[in-house]
Protein backbone atom coordinates (compact mmCIF):
# COMPACT_ATOMS: atom_id res chain seq x y z
CA UNK A 1 0.00 0.00 0.00
CA UNK A 2 2.74 2.40 1.03
CA UNK A 3 4.96 1.39 -1.86
CA UNK A 4 2.06 1.92 -4.22
CA UNK A 5 1.41 5.34 -2.69
CA UNK A 6 5.08 6.27 -3.08
CA UNK A 7 5.23 5.07 -6.64
CA UNK A 8 2.01 6.85 -7.51
CA UNK A 9 3.43 9.98 -5.92
CA UNK A 10 6.58 9.54 -7.94
CA UNK A 11 4.53 9.05 -11.07
CA UNK A 12 2.53 12.15 -10.26
CA UNK A 13 5.67 14.15 -9.76
CA UNK A 14 7.31 12.79 -12.88
CA UNK A 15 4.23 13.42 -14.98
CA UNK A 16 3.34 16.80 -13.63
CA UNK A 17 6.53 18.75 -13.09
CA UNK A 18 6.34 20.47 -16.46
CA UNK A 19 2.64 21.09 -15.93
CA UNK A 20 3.24 22.51 -12.44
CA UNK A 21 6.12 24.64 -13.66
CA UNK A 22 4.04 26.01 -16.50
CA UNK A 23 1.12 26.75 -14.14
CA UNK A 24 3.47 28.47 -11.70
CA UNK A 25 5.05 30.30 -14.59
CA UNK A 26 1.68 31.64 -15.75
CA UNK A 27 0.80 32.72 -12.24
CA UNK A 28 4.25 34.27 -11.76
CA UNK A 29 4.12 36.25 -14.99
CA UNK A 30 0.62 37.40 -14.14
CA UNK A 31 1.74 38.40 -10.66
CA UNK A 32 4.74 40.36 -11.89
CA UNK A 33 2.82 42.13 -14.63
CA UNK A 34 0.02 42.85 -12.13
CA UNK A 35 2.58 44.37 -9.73
CA UNK A 36 4.04 46.51 -12.50
CA UNK A 37 0.56 47.66 -13.50
CA UNK A 38 -0.16 48.54 -9.87
CA UNK A 39 3.19 50.24 -9.34
CA UNK A 40 2.79 52.60 -12.32
CA UNK A 41 -0.37 54.40 -11.09
CA UNK A 42 0.87 54.24 -7.47
CA UNK A 43 4.21 55.81 -8.44
CA UNK A 44 2.42 58.30 -10.64
CA UNK A 45 0.12 59.37 -7.81
CA UNK A 46 3.03 59.56 -5.36
CA UNK A 47 5.31 61.50 -7.76
CA UNK A 48 2.42 63.84 -8.78
CA UNK A 49 1.70 64.85 -5.13
CA UNK A 50 5.38 65.70 -4.43
CA UNK A 51 5.69 67.93 -7.48
CA UNK A 52 2.36 69.68 -6.65
CA UNK A 53 3.72 70.38 -3.09
CA UNK A 54 6.83 71.99 -4.56
CA UNK A 55 4.88 74.17 -6.95
CA UNK A 56 2.28 75.10 -4.28
CA UNK A 57 4.70 76.78 -1.85
CA UNK A 58 5.75 79.88 -3.84
CA UNK A 59 2.12 80.72 -4.71
CA UNK A 60 1.30 81.22 -0.96
CA UNK A 61 -2.50 81.32 -0.67
CA UNK A 62 -4.74 78.22 -0.85
CA UNK A 63 -2.18 75.89 0.68
CA UNK A 64 -4.48 74.56 3.39
CA UNK A 65 -7.24 73.58 0.98
CA UNK A 66 -4.58 71.90 -1.05
CA UNK A 67 -3.42 69.82 1.93
CA UNK A 68 -6.97 68.68 2.80
CA UNK A 69 -7.64 67.74 -0.78
CA UNK A 70 -4.33 65.94 -0.85
CA UNK A 71 -5.12 63.81 2.26
CA UNK A 72 -8.55 62.95 0.83
CA UNK A 73 -6.86 61.97 -2.41
CA UNK A 74 -4.19 59.83 -0.63
CA UNK A 75 -6.82 57.81 1.27
CA UNK A 76 -8.56 57.11 -2.10
CA UNK A 77 -5.26 55.98 -3.52
CA UNK A 78 -4.63 53.68 -0.56
CA UNK A 79 -8.06 52.14 -0.96
CA UNK A 80 -7.47 51.72 -4.67
CA UNK A 81 -4.10 50.05 -4.00
CA UNK A 82 -5.60 47.75 -1.34
CA UNK A 83 -8.43 46.74 -3.70
CA UNK A 84 -5.95 46.17 -6.50
CA UNK A 85 -3.73 44.02 -4.27
CA UNK A 86 -6.70 41.86 -3.26
CA UNK A 87 -7.77 41.62 -6.91
CA UNK A 88 -4.20 40.76 -7.86
CA UNK A 89 -4.02 37.96 -5.29
CA UNK A 90 -7.34 36.51 -6.46
CA UNK A 91 -6.39 36.84 -10.11
CA UNK A 92 -2.98 35.26 -9.51
CA UNK A 93 -4.71 32.29 -7.88
CA UNK A 94 -7.20 32.11 -10.76
CA UNK A 95 -4.44 32.42 -13.36
CA UNK A 96 -2.52 29.68 -11.56
CA UNK A 97 -5.53 27.37 -11.81
CA UNK A 98 -6.18 28.40 -15.42
CA UNK A 99 -2.51 27.84 -16.19
CA UNK A 100 -2.69 24.40 -14.60
CA UNK A 101 -5.69 23.51 -16.72
CA UNK A 102 -4.23 24.99 -19.90
CA UNK A 103 -0.84 23.32 -19.40
CA UNK A 104 -2.62 20.01 -18.80
CA UNK A 105 -4.52 20.42 -22.06
CA UNK A 106 -1.47 21.40 -24.06
CA UNK A 107 0.66 18.64 -22.62
CA UNK A 108 -1.93 15.92 -23.18
CA UNK A 109 -0.40 14.81 -26.56
CA UNK A 110 2.95 14.52 -24.80
CA UNK A 111 1.41 12.17 -22.25
CA UNK A 112 -0.11 10.09 -25.06
CA UNK A 113 3.27 9.96 -26.80
CA UNK A 114 5.02 8.81 -23.62
CA UNK A 115 2.43 6.13 -22.86
CA UNK A 116 2.34 4.77 -26.41
CA UNK A 117 6.11 4.88 -26.78
CA UNK A 118 6.45 2.97 -23.53
CA UNK A 119 4.03 0.38 -24.86
CA UNK A 120 5.93 0.03 -28.13
CA UNK A 121 8.72 -2.34 -27.18
CA UNK A 122 10.80 -4.64 -29.34
CA UNK A 123 7.94 -7.12 -29.50
CA UNK A 124 5.28 -4.54 -30.22
CA UNK A 125 7.11 -2.46 -32.79
CA UNK A 126 4.34 -2.55 -35.37
CA UNK A 127 2.30 -0.03 -33.31
CA UNK A 128 2.52 3.61 -34.27
CA UNK A 129 1.69 6.87 -32.44
CA UNK A 130 -0.26 8.23 -35.45
CA UNK A 131 -1.06 11.53 -33.65
CA UNK A 132 -4.15 13.34 -34.89
CA UNK A 133 -4.63 17.07 -34.55
CA UNK A 134 -3.04 20.24 -35.87
CA UNK A 135 0.40 20.38 -37.48
CA UNK A 136 2.23 21.52 -34.36
CA UNK A 137 5.45 20.63 -32.58
CA UNK A 138 3.86 17.59 -30.94
CA UNK A 139 2.71 16.17 -34.25
CA UNK A 140 6.19 16.73 -35.60
CA UNK A 141 7.65 14.88 -32.60
CA UNK A 142 5.11 12.07 -33.08
CA UNK A 143 5.97 11.75 -36.75
CA UNK A 144 9.68 11.72 -35.99
CA UNK A 145 9.16 8.95 -33.44
CA UNK A 146 6.92 7.01 -35.86
CA UNK A 147 9.70 7.22 -38.44
CA UNK A 148 12.17 5.95 -35.87
CA UNK A 149 9.88 3.05 -34.93
CA UNK A 150 9.40 2.15 -38.59
CA UNK A 151 13.14 2.04 -39.15
CA UNK A 152 13.69 0.06 -35.95
CA UNK A 153 10.98 -2.41 -36.95
CA UNK A 154 12.51 -2.87 -40.40
CA UNK A 155 15.93 -3.42 -38.89
CA UNK A 156 14.63 -5.90 -36.28
CA UNK A 157 12.71 -7.71 -39.00
CA UNK A 158 15.71 -7.99 -41.28
CA UNK A 159 17.84 -9.20 -38.39
CA UNK A 160 15.24 -11.81 -37.42
CA UNK A 161 15.03 -12.95 -41.05
CA UNK A 162 18.80 -13.07 -41.25
CA UNK A 163 19.13 -15.24 -38.15
CA UNK A 164 16.35 -17.57 -39.30
CA UNK A 165 17.96 -17.89 -42.73
CA UNK A 166 21.45 -18.36 -41.34
CA UNK A 167 20.22 -21.08 -39.01
CA UNK A 168 18.46 -22.80 -41.91
CA UNK A 169 21.50 -22.55 -44.17
CA UNK A 170 23.75 -23.98 -41.49
CA UNK A 171 21.43 -26.66 -40.12
CA UNK A 172 20.53 -28.21 -43.46
CA UNK A 173 24.07 -29.13 -44.57
CA UNK A 174 24.71 -30.33 -41.01
CA UNK A 175 21.69 -32.64 -41.29
CA UNK A 176 22.92 -33.82 -44.67
CA UNK A 177 26.37 -34.62 -43.21
CA UNK A 178 24.84 -36.60 -40.39
CA UNK A 179 22.44 -38.47 -42.67
CA UNK A 180 25.13 -39.34 -45.21
CA UNK A 181 27.33 -40.78 -42.45
CA UNK A 182 24.54 -42.62 -40.61
CA UNK A 183 23.17 -44.13 -43.84
CA UNK A 184 26.66 -45.19 -44.93
CA UNK A 185 27.50 -46.73 -41.55
CA UNK A 186 24.18 -48.59 -41.34
CA UNK A 187 24.66 -50.20 -44.76
CA UNK A 188 25.06 -53.96 -44.16
CA UNK A 189 26.58 -54.33 -47.63
CA UNK A 190 28.82 -51.31 -47.09
CA UNK A 191 32.41 -51.59 -48.29
CA UNK A 192 35.44 -49.33 -48.48
CA UNK A 193 34.16 -47.82 -51.72
CA UNK A 194 30.74 -46.79 -50.36
CA UNK A 195 32.38 -45.33 -47.26
CA UNK A 196 34.83 -43.44 -49.47
CA UNK A 197 31.94 -41.92 -51.40
CA UNK A 198 30.24 -40.92 -48.14
CA UNK A 199 33.45 -39.34 -46.81
CA UNK A 200 33.84 -37.38 -50.05
CA UNK A 201 30.29 -36.08 -49.72
CA UNK A 202 30.80 -35.04 -46.11
CA UNK A 203 34.03 -33.22 -46.99
CA UNK A 204 32.28 -31.36 -49.79
CA UNK A 205 29.49 -30.39 -47.40
CA UNK A 206 32.08 -29.19 -44.89
CA UNK A 207 33.74 -27.00 -47.51
CA UNK A 208 30.37 -25.57 -48.41
CA UNK A 209 29.71 -24.65 -44.79
CA UNK A 210 33.16 -23.14 -44.51
CA UNK A 211 32.41 -20.88 -47.47
CA UNK A 212 29.10 -19.92 -45.91
CA UNK A 213 30.78 -19.03 -42.61
CA UNK A 214 33.45 -17.01 -44.47
CA UNK A 215 30.71 -15.17 -46.31
CA UNK A 216 28.82 -14.46 -43.09
CA UNK A 217 32.02 -13.14 -41.51
CA UNK A 218 32.74 -10.89 -44.50
CA UNK A 219 29.20 -9.58 -44.30
CA UNK A 220 29.47 -8.87 -40.58
CA UNK A 221 32.92 -7.26 -40.98
CA UNK A 222 31.84 -4.99 -43.80
CA UNK A 223 28.66 -3.96 -42.00
CA UNK A 224 30.82 -2.82 -39.09
CA UNK A 225 32.65 -0.32 -41.32
CA UNK A 226 36.24 0.17 -42.41
CA UNK A 227 39.16 -0.06 -40.00
CA UNK A 228 41.85 1.21 -42.30
CA UNK A 229 41.98 2.52 -45.83
CA UNK A 230 44.75 2.34 -48.35
CA UNK A 231 45.01 3.58 -51.92
CA UNK A 232 43.88 0.78 -54.29
CA UNK A 233 43.24 0.51 -58.00
CA UNK A 234 40.05 -1.35 -58.93
CA UNK A 235 41.58 -2.22 -62.32
CA UNK A 236 44.41 -4.11 -60.54
CA UNK A 237 41.99 -5.85 -58.22
CA UNK A 238 39.73 -6.87 -61.10
CA UNK A 239 42.71 -8.26 -63.03
CA UNK A 240 43.85 -10.32 -60.03
CA UNK A 241 40.36 -11.73 -59.42
CA UNK A 242 39.95 -12.51 -63.12
CA UNK A 243 43.17 -14.49 -63.13
CA UNK A 244 41.79 -16.83 -60.47
CA UNK A 245 38.36 -17.11 -62.11
CA UNK A 246 39.30 -17.47 -65.78
CA UNK A 247 39.08 -21.28 -65.67
CA UNK A 248 35.52 -21.33 -64.33
CA UNK A 249 34.44 -18.64 -66.81
CA UNK A 250 35.90 -20.68 -69.64
CA UNK A 251 34.23 -23.84 -68.34
CA UNK A 252 30.89 -22.06 -68.36
CA UNK A 253 31.50 -21.14 -72.01
CA UNK A 254 31.27 -17.40 -71.40
CA UNK A 255 32.79 -14.57 -73.39
CA UNK A 256 34.61 -11.89 -71.40
CA UNK A 257 34.75 -8.21 -72.32
CA UNK A 258 37.22 -6.10 -70.40
CA UNK A 259 37.76 -2.34 -70.24
CA UNK A 260 40.04 -1.84 -67.27
CA UNK A 261 41.30 1.73 -66.93
CA UNK A 262 42.84 3.18 -63.80
CA UNK A 263 40.23 3.43 -61.02
CA UNK A 264 41.74 4.73 -57.77
CA UNK A 265 39.82 4.14 -54.55
CA UNK A 266 40.79 4.67 -50.91
CA UNK A 267 39.56 1.53 -49.25
CA UNK A 268 40.08 -1.91 -47.80
CA UNK A 269 41.82 -4.04 -50.42
CA UNK A 270 40.50 -7.39 -49.12
CA UNK A 271 36.90 -6.14 -49.07
CA UNK A 272 37.16 -4.56 -52.53
CA UNK A 273 38.57 -7.86 -53.75
CA UNK A 274 35.50 -9.53 -52.27
CA UNK A 275 33.21 -7.10 -54.16
CA UNK A 276 34.77 -7.99 -57.52
CA UNK A 277 34.83 -11.72 -56.70
CA UNK A 278 31.17 -11.81 -55.69
CA UNK A 279 30.01 -9.77 -58.68
CA UNK A 280 32.03 -11.92 -61.06
CA UNK A 281 30.85 -15.19 -59.48
CA UNK A 282 27.26 -14.02 -59.69
CA UNK A 283 27.70 -13.00 -63.31
CA UNK A 284 29.17 -16.42 -64.10
CA UNK A 285 26.58 -18.41 -62.18
CA UNK A 286 23.45 -16.66 -63.40
CA UNK A 287 24.39 -16.70 -67.06
CA UNK A 288 23.67 -19.01 -69.94
CA UNK A 289 26.13 -20.95 -72.10
CA UNK A 290 27.62 -18.72 -74.78
CA UNK A 291 26.67 -15.65 -72.74
CA UNK A 292 28.83 -12.61 -71.99
CA UNK A 293 30.33 -10.86 -69.00
CA UNK A 294 31.64 -7.30 -69.21
CA UNK A 295 33.85 -5.67 -66.57
CA UNK A 296 34.53 -1.96 -66.81
CA UNK A 297 36.57 0.13 -64.38
CA UNK A 298 37.49 3.82 -64.63
CA UNK A 299 36.64 7.34 -63.55
CA UNK A 300 33.74 9.29 -64.99
CA UNK A 301 33.46 13.00 -65.78
CA UNK A 302 32.64 14.18 -62.27
CA UNK A 303 35.67 12.39 -60.86
CA UNK A 304 33.84 9.40 -59.37
CA UNK A 305 35.49 6.00 -59.66
CA UNK A 306 33.19 3.34 -61.07
CA UNK A 307 33.17 -0.44 -61.35
CA UNK A 308 30.58 -2.00 -63.67
CA UNK A 309 29.89 -5.69 -64.04
CA UNK A 310 27.31 -6.62 -66.68
CA UNK A 311 26.18 -10.07 -67.68
CA UNK A 312 23.69 -11.86 -69.88
CA UNK A 313 21.44 -14.39 -68.19
CA UNK A 314 17.88 -15.10 -67.12
CA UNK A 315 15.46 -12.18 -67.11
CA UNK A 316 15.15 -10.47 -63.74
CA UNK A 317 11.86 -8.63 -63.13
CA UNK A 318 12.79 -5.03 -62.16
CA UNK A 319 10.68 -5.27 -59.00
CA UNK A 320 12.84 -8.20 -57.85
CA UNK A 321 16.06 -6.16 -57.99
CA UNK A 322 15.93 -4.83 -54.42
CA UNK A 323 15.24 -8.34 -53.08
CA UNK A 324 18.49 -9.63 -54.60
CA UNK A 325 20.55 -7.45 -52.27
CA UNK A 326 18.94 -8.99 -49.18
CA UNK A 327 20.86 -11.85 -47.54
CA UNK A 328 19.95 -15.39 -48.68
CA UNK A 329 17.84 -14.24 -51.60
CA UNK A 330 18.63 -15.79 -54.96
CA UNK A 331 17.84 -14.77 -58.51
CA UNK A 332 16.28 -18.11 -59.37
CA UNK A 333 14.20 -20.16 -56.98
CA UNK A 334 16.52 -23.14 -57.03
CA UNK A 335 18.63 -24.01 -54.03
CA UNK A 336 19.90 -27.44 -54.94
CA UNK A 337 22.46 -28.10 -52.27
CA UNK A 338 25.08 -29.43 -54.64
CA UNK A 339 26.19 -25.92 -55.54
CA UNK A 340 27.72 -23.34 -53.26
CA UNK A 341 25.04 -20.69 -53.74
CA UNK A 342 24.51 -19.28 -50.32
CA UNK A 343 22.70 -16.18 -51.52
CA UNK A 344 24.96 -13.75 -49.66
CA UNK A 345 26.98 -12.43 -52.64
CA UNK A 346 25.05 -9.28 -53.44
CA UNK A 347 24.31 -8.57 -49.77
CA UNK A 348 28.08 -8.60 -49.17
CA UNK A 349 28.66 -6.33 -52.19
CA UNK A 350 26.12 -3.87 -50.86
CA UNK A 351 27.52 -3.88 -47.31
CA UNK A 352 31.05 -3.29 -48.58
CA UNK A 353 29.90 -0.52 -50.92
CA UNK A 354 28.11 1.17 -48.02
CA UNK A 355 31.24 0.89 -45.86
CA UNK A 356 33.11 2.73 -48.66
CA UNK A 357 30.31 5.33 -48.99
CA UNK A 358 29.83 4.12 -52.55
CA UNK A 359 26.49 3.89 -54.31
CA UNK A 360 25.15 0.85 -56.16
CA UNK A 361 22.94 0.99 -59.20
CA UNK A 362 21.46 -2.29 -60.41
CA UNK A 363 19.56 -2.51 -63.67
CA UNK A 364 17.82 -5.52 -65.17
CA UNK A 365 18.90 -5.84 -68.83
CA UNK A 366 16.01 -6.01 -71.25
CA UNK A 367 17.32 -9.19 -72.88
CA UNK A 368 17.98 -10.86 -69.51
CA UNK A 369 20.88 -10.50 -67.08
CA UNK A 370 22.04 -7.69 -64.84
CA UNK A 371 24.05 -4.46 -64.97
CA UNK A 372 25.56 -3.55 -61.62
CA UNK A 373 27.49 -0.29 -61.26
CA UNK A 374 29.28 0.76 -58.10
CA UNK A 375 30.33 4.35 -57.95
CA UNK A 376 32.84 5.55 -55.34
CA UNK A 377 33.06 9.16 -54.20
CA UNK A 378 35.96 11.06 -55.75
CA UNK A 379 38.98 10.29 -53.58
CA UNK B 1 5.24 -48.39 -47.94
CA UNK B 2 5.37 -45.59 -50.50
CA UNK B 3 7.19 -42.47 -49.34
CA UNK B 4 7.79 -39.12 -51.01
CA UNK B 5 10.80 -37.13 -49.82
CA UNK B 6 10.46 -33.41 -50.57
CA UNK B 7 13.73 -31.63 -49.78
CA UNK B 8 15.54 -28.99 -51.81
CA UNK B 9 19.01 -29.81 -50.50
CA UNK B 10 19.89 -32.49 -53.01
CA UNK B 11 22.63 -34.33 -51.10
CA UNK B 12 20.30 -34.69 -48.12
CA UNK B 13 17.33 -35.76 -50.27
CA UNK B 14 19.29 -38.46 -52.10
CA UNK B 15 20.94 -39.72 -48.94
CA UNK B 16 17.55 -39.98 -47.18
CA UNK B 17 16.12 -41.85 -50.16
CA UNK B 18 19.06 -44.30 -50.25
CA UNK B 19 18.77 -45.03 -46.56
CA UNK B 20 14.99 -45.43 -46.60
CA UNK B 21 15.04 -47.68 -49.66
CA UNK B 22 17.44 -49.92 -47.80
CA UNK B 23 14.82 -50.09 -45.03
CA UNK B 24 12.38 -51.54 -47.54
CA UNK B 25 10.44 -48.38 -48.34
CA UNK B 26 9.56 -47.32 -51.86
CA UNK B 27 10.91 -43.78 -52.01
CA UNK B 28 10.49 -41.01 -54.59
CA UNK B 29 12.33 -37.69 -54.36
CA UNK B 30 11.12 -34.19 -55.24
CA UNK B 31 13.55 -31.26 -54.99
CA UNK B 32 10.95 -28.49 -55.01
CA UNK B 33 7.32 -27.81 -54.21
CA UNK B 34 6.07 -27.87 -57.80
CA UNK B 35 7.55 -31.32 -58.49
CA UNK B 36 6.20 -32.53 -55.16
CA UNK B 37 2.66 -31.47 -56.09
CA UNK B 38 3.05 -33.21 -59.48
CA UNK B 39 4.10 -36.44 -57.78
CA UNK B 40 1.25 -36.16 -55.29
CA UNK B 41 -1.33 -35.77 -58.05
CA UNK B 42 -0.15 -39.00 -59.73
CA UNK B 43 0.59 -41.36 -56.83
CA UNK B 44 -0.93 -42.02 -53.45
CA UNK B 45 1.87 -41.87 -50.88
CA UNK B 46 1.59 -43.35 -47.41
CA UNK B 47 4.00 -40.82 -45.94
CA UNK B 48 5.32 -37.51 -47.24
CA UNK B 49 8.60 -36.31 -45.68
CA UNK B 50 8.37 -32.58 -46.28
CA UNK B 51 10.98 -29.87 -45.77
CA UNK B 52 9.27 -26.71 -44.59
CA UNK B 53 11.55 -24.21 -46.36
CA UNK B 54 11.12 -25.12 -49.99
CA UNK B 55 11.88 -22.82 -52.91
CA UNK B 56 9.08 -22.16 -55.38
CA UNK B 57 5.97 -23.47 -53.65
CA UNK B 58 6.64 -23.22 -49.90
CA UNK B 59 6.49 -26.34 -47.72
CA UNK B 60 3.52 -24.91 -45.82
CA UNK B 61 1.55 -24.65 -49.05
CA UNK B 62 2.47 -28.22 -50.06
CA UNK B 63 1.41 -29.36 -46.58
CA UNK B 64 -1.97 -27.61 -46.88
CA UNK B 65 -2.56 -29.15 -50.31
CA UNK B 66 -1.62 -32.67 -49.18
CA UNK B 67 -3.84 -32.39 -46.10
CA UNK B 68 -6.74 -31.22 -48.29
CA UNK B 69 -6.33 -33.43 -51.37
CA UNK B 70 -4.89 -36.70 -50.03
CA UNK B 71 -6.12 -37.09 -46.46
CA UNK B 72 -4.82 -40.67 -46.28
CA UNK B 73 -1.20 -39.49 -46.70
CA UNK B 74 0.63 -38.78 -43.45
CA UNK B 75 2.99 -35.80 -43.38
CA UNK B 76 6.28 -35.63 -41.49
CA UNK B 77 7.60 -32.10 -41.59
CA UNK B 78 11.31 -31.33 -41.45
CA UNK B 79 12.20 -27.91 -40.15
CA UNK B 80 15.47 -26.06 -39.70
CA UNK B 81 13.93 -23.35 -37.60
CA UNK B 82 15.27 -22.68 -34.13
CA UNK B 83 12.14 -21.34 -32.47
CA UNK B 84 9.52 -23.64 -31.01
CA UNK B 85 6.70 -21.72 -32.67
CA UNK B 86 8.16 -22.21 -36.13
CA UNK B 87 8.96 -25.82 -35.41
CA UNK B 88 5.47 -26.82 -34.31
CA UNK B 89 3.75 -24.40 -36.73
CA UNK B 90 3.52 -27.12 -39.38
CA UNK B 91 1.25 -29.21 -37.16
CA UNK B 92 -1.44 -26.54 -37.45
CA UNK B 93 -1.30 -26.80 -41.23
CA UNK B 94 -2.09 -30.49 -41.24
CA UNK B 95 1.28 -32.14 -40.66
CA UNK B 96 1.12 -35.29 -38.50
CA UNK B 97 4.57 -35.03 -36.99
CA UNK B 98 7.68 -32.91 -37.20
CA UNK B 99 11.41 -33.41 -36.87
CA UNK B 100 13.86 -30.56 -36.27
CA UNK B 101 17.09 -30.45 -38.26
CA UNK B 102 19.63 -31.78 -37.60
CA UNK B 103 17.98 -35.11 -36.82
CA UNK B 104 19.22 -38.69 -36.58
CA UNK B 105 18.41 -40.90 -39.52
CA UNK B 106 17.17 -43.87 -37.40
CA UNK B 107 14.72 -41.52 -35.68
CA UNK B 108 13.40 -40.35 -39.04
CA UNK B 109 12.90 -43.95 -40.18
CA UNK B 110 11.11 -44.88 -36.94
CA UNK B 111 8.79 -41.90 -37.25
CA UNK B 112 8.04 -42.54 -40.93
CA UNK B 113 7.22 -46.13 -40.09
CA UNK B 114 4.95 -45.14 -37.21
CA UNK B 115 3.15 -42.71 -39.53
CA UNK B 116 2.88 -45.37 -42.25
CA UNK B 117 1.05 -47.63 -39.83
CA UNK B 118 -1.43 -44.83 -39.15
CA UNK B 119 -2.11 -44.44 -42.86
CA UNK B 120 -5.77 -45.50 -43.14
CA UNK B 121 -6.80 -48.08 -42.11
CA UNK B 122 -4.70 -48.17 -38.96
CA UNK B 123 -2.59 -51.32 -38.66
CA UNK B 124 -1.30 -53.08 -35.57
CA UNK B 125 2.51 -53.11 -35.17
CA UNK B 126 2.55 -56.92 -35.52
CA UNK B 127 0.78 -58.47 -38.50
CA UNK B 128 -0.05 -62.19 -38.50
CA UNK B 129 -1.48 -64.87 -40.74
CA UNK B 130 -1.66 -68.42 -39.43
CA UNK B 131 1.76 -69.27 -38.00
CA UNK B 132 3.38 -66.32 -39.80
CA UNK B 133 4.04 -63.12 -37.84
CA UNK B 134 5.61 -59.89 -39.05
CA UNK B 135 6.76 -57.16 -36.66
CA UNK B 136 6.93 -54.05 -38.82
CA UNK B 137 8.76 -51.82 -36.33
CA UNK B 138 11.41 -54.38 -35.31
CA UNK B 139 11.69 -55.60 -38.93
CA UNK B 140 11.38 -59.25 -37.91
CA UNK B 141 9.33 -61.95 -39.64
CA UNK B 142 8.92 -65.47 -38.25
CA UNK B 143 7.09 -68.59 -39.36
CA UNK B 144 6.23 -71.17 -36.70
CA UNK B 145 8.85 -69.52 -34.47
CA UNK B 146 11.52 -69.80 -37.17
CA UNK B 147 13.21 -66.52 -38.13
CA UNK B 148 12.86 -65.64 -41.84
CA UNK B 149 15.84 -64.05 -43.54
CA UNK B 150 14.11 -61.62 -45.93
CA UNK B 151 15.55 -58.88 -48.12
CA UNK B 152 14.04 -55.40 -47.55
CA UNK B 153 11.97 -55.69 -50.74
CA UNK B 154 10.68 -59.16 -49.81
CA UNK B 155 9.83 -57.89 -46.34
CA UNK B 156 7.97 -54.88 -47.74
CA UNK B 157 6.07 -57.11 -50.17
CA UNK B 158 5.04 -59.51 -47.41
CA UNK B 159 4.08 -56.57 -45.19
CA UNK B 160 1.83 -55.12 -47.87
CA UNK B 161 0.14 -58.47 -48.62
CA UNK B 162 -0.49 -59.02 -44.90
CA UNK B 163 -1.87 -55.49 -44.50
CA UNK B 164 -4.43 -56.30 -47.20
CA UNK B 165 -5.69 -59.16 -45.00
CA UNK B 166 -6.93 -61.73 -47.47
CA UNK B 167 -7.80 -59.28 -50.28
CA UNK B 168 -6.55 -60.08 -53.80
CA UNK B 169 -3.79 -57.65 -54.73
CA UNK B 170 -2.90 -57.06 -58.38
CA UNK B 171 0.70 -56.99 -59.63
CA UNK B 172 0.16 -53.35 -60.69
CA UNK B 173 -0.93 -52.40 -57.19
CA UNK B 174 2.10 -54.15 -55.70
CA UNK B 175 4.32 -52.31 -58.15
CA UNK B 176 2.83 -49.00 -57.08
CA UNK B 177 2.76 -49.60 -53.33
CA UNK B 178 6.02 -51.48 -52.80
CA UNK B 179 8.24 -50.28 -55.63
CA UNK B 180 9.13 -46.65 -56.37
CA UNK B 181 8.79 -44.77 -59.64
CA UNK B 182 12.15 -46.09 -60.83
CA UNK B 183 10.63 -49.58 -61.25
CA UNK B 184 9.91 -50.61 -64.83
CA UNK B 185 6.21 -51.58 -65.09
CA UNK B 186 7.00 -54.14 -67.81
CA UNK B 187 9.49 -56.23 -65.88
CA UNK B 188 8.82 -59.48 -64.08
CA UNK B 189 10.24 -58.02 -60.88
CA UNK B 190 7.00 -58.60 -58.92
CA UNK B 191 6.78 -62.20 -60.12
CA UNK B 192 10.43 -62.90 -59.25
CA UNK B 193 10.19 -61.36 -55.81
CA UNK B 194 6.98 -63.33 -55.08
CA UNK B 195 8.74 -66.52 -56.15
CA UNK B 196 11.72 -65.84 -53.86
CA UNK B 197 9.39 -64.93 -50.99
CA UNK B 198 7.39 -68.16 -51.41
CA UNK B 199 10.61 -70.17 -51.31
CA UNK B 200 11.68 -68.47 -48.08
CA UNK B 201 8.27 -68.84 -46.44
CA UNK B 202 8.39 -72.62 -47.04
CA UNK B 203 5.49 -75.07 -46.78
CA UNK B 204 2.58 -75.13 -46.57
CA UNK B 205 2.30 -72.29 -49.17
CA UNK B 206 0.73 -69.08 -47.85
CA UNK B 207 0.66 -66.86 -50.93
CA UNK B 208 -1.89 -67.91 -53.51
CA UNK B 209 -1.94 -66.77 -57.13
CA UNK B 210 -5.42 -65.78 -58.24
CA UNK B 211 -5.67 -66.24 -62.00
CA UNK B 212 -5.98 -62.95 -63.97
CA UNK B 213 -6.28 -61.00 -60.71
CA UNK B 214 -3.13 -61.12 -58.63
CA UNK B 215 -1.95 -62.48 -55.29
CA UNK B 216 -3.54 -63.16 -51.93
CA UNK B 217 -2.17 -64.16 -48.56
CA UNK B 218 -4.25 -66.33 -46.21
CA UNK B 219 -7.87 -67.27 -46.68
CA UNK B 220 -10.25 -64.81 -48.34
Amino acid sequence: MTARGVSLGGLWRARHTVRARLALGYAGVFFVSGLVLLAIPAGFVHGGSTSSAVTAHPSGPGTRVDVIARSQHSSDVHQLILGSVVALVVLVAVSGLLGWWLAGRLLRPLRTITETARDISASNLHRRLALAGPDDEFKELGETLDDLFARLEASFDSQRRFVANASHELRTPLTAERTVLQVALADPAGDAESLRVACGQVLALGEQQERLIDALLTLATSERGLDDREPCDLADIAATVLASRSASIERAGLELELALSRAPVDGDRALLDSVVTNLLDNATRYNHPGGRIAIITGTNDDGRTTLTVANTGPTVPPEELARLFRPFERITADRTGASDRHGLGLAIVQAIAEAHHASIRARARSGGGLDIEISFAAG
Amino acid sequence: MRVLVVEDFEVLAQSLATGMRREGMAVDVALDGVTALEHLSLTRYDVVVLDRDLPGVHGDEVCRRVAADSPSSRILMLTASGTLRDRVGGLELGADDYLAKPFDFPELVARVRALGRRSAPALPPVLACGDLTLDSSRRVATRAGRHLDLSPKEFALLEYLLSCAGRVVSAEELLERVWDEAADPFTTTVKTTIRRLRAKLGDPPLIATVREAGYRIGTP
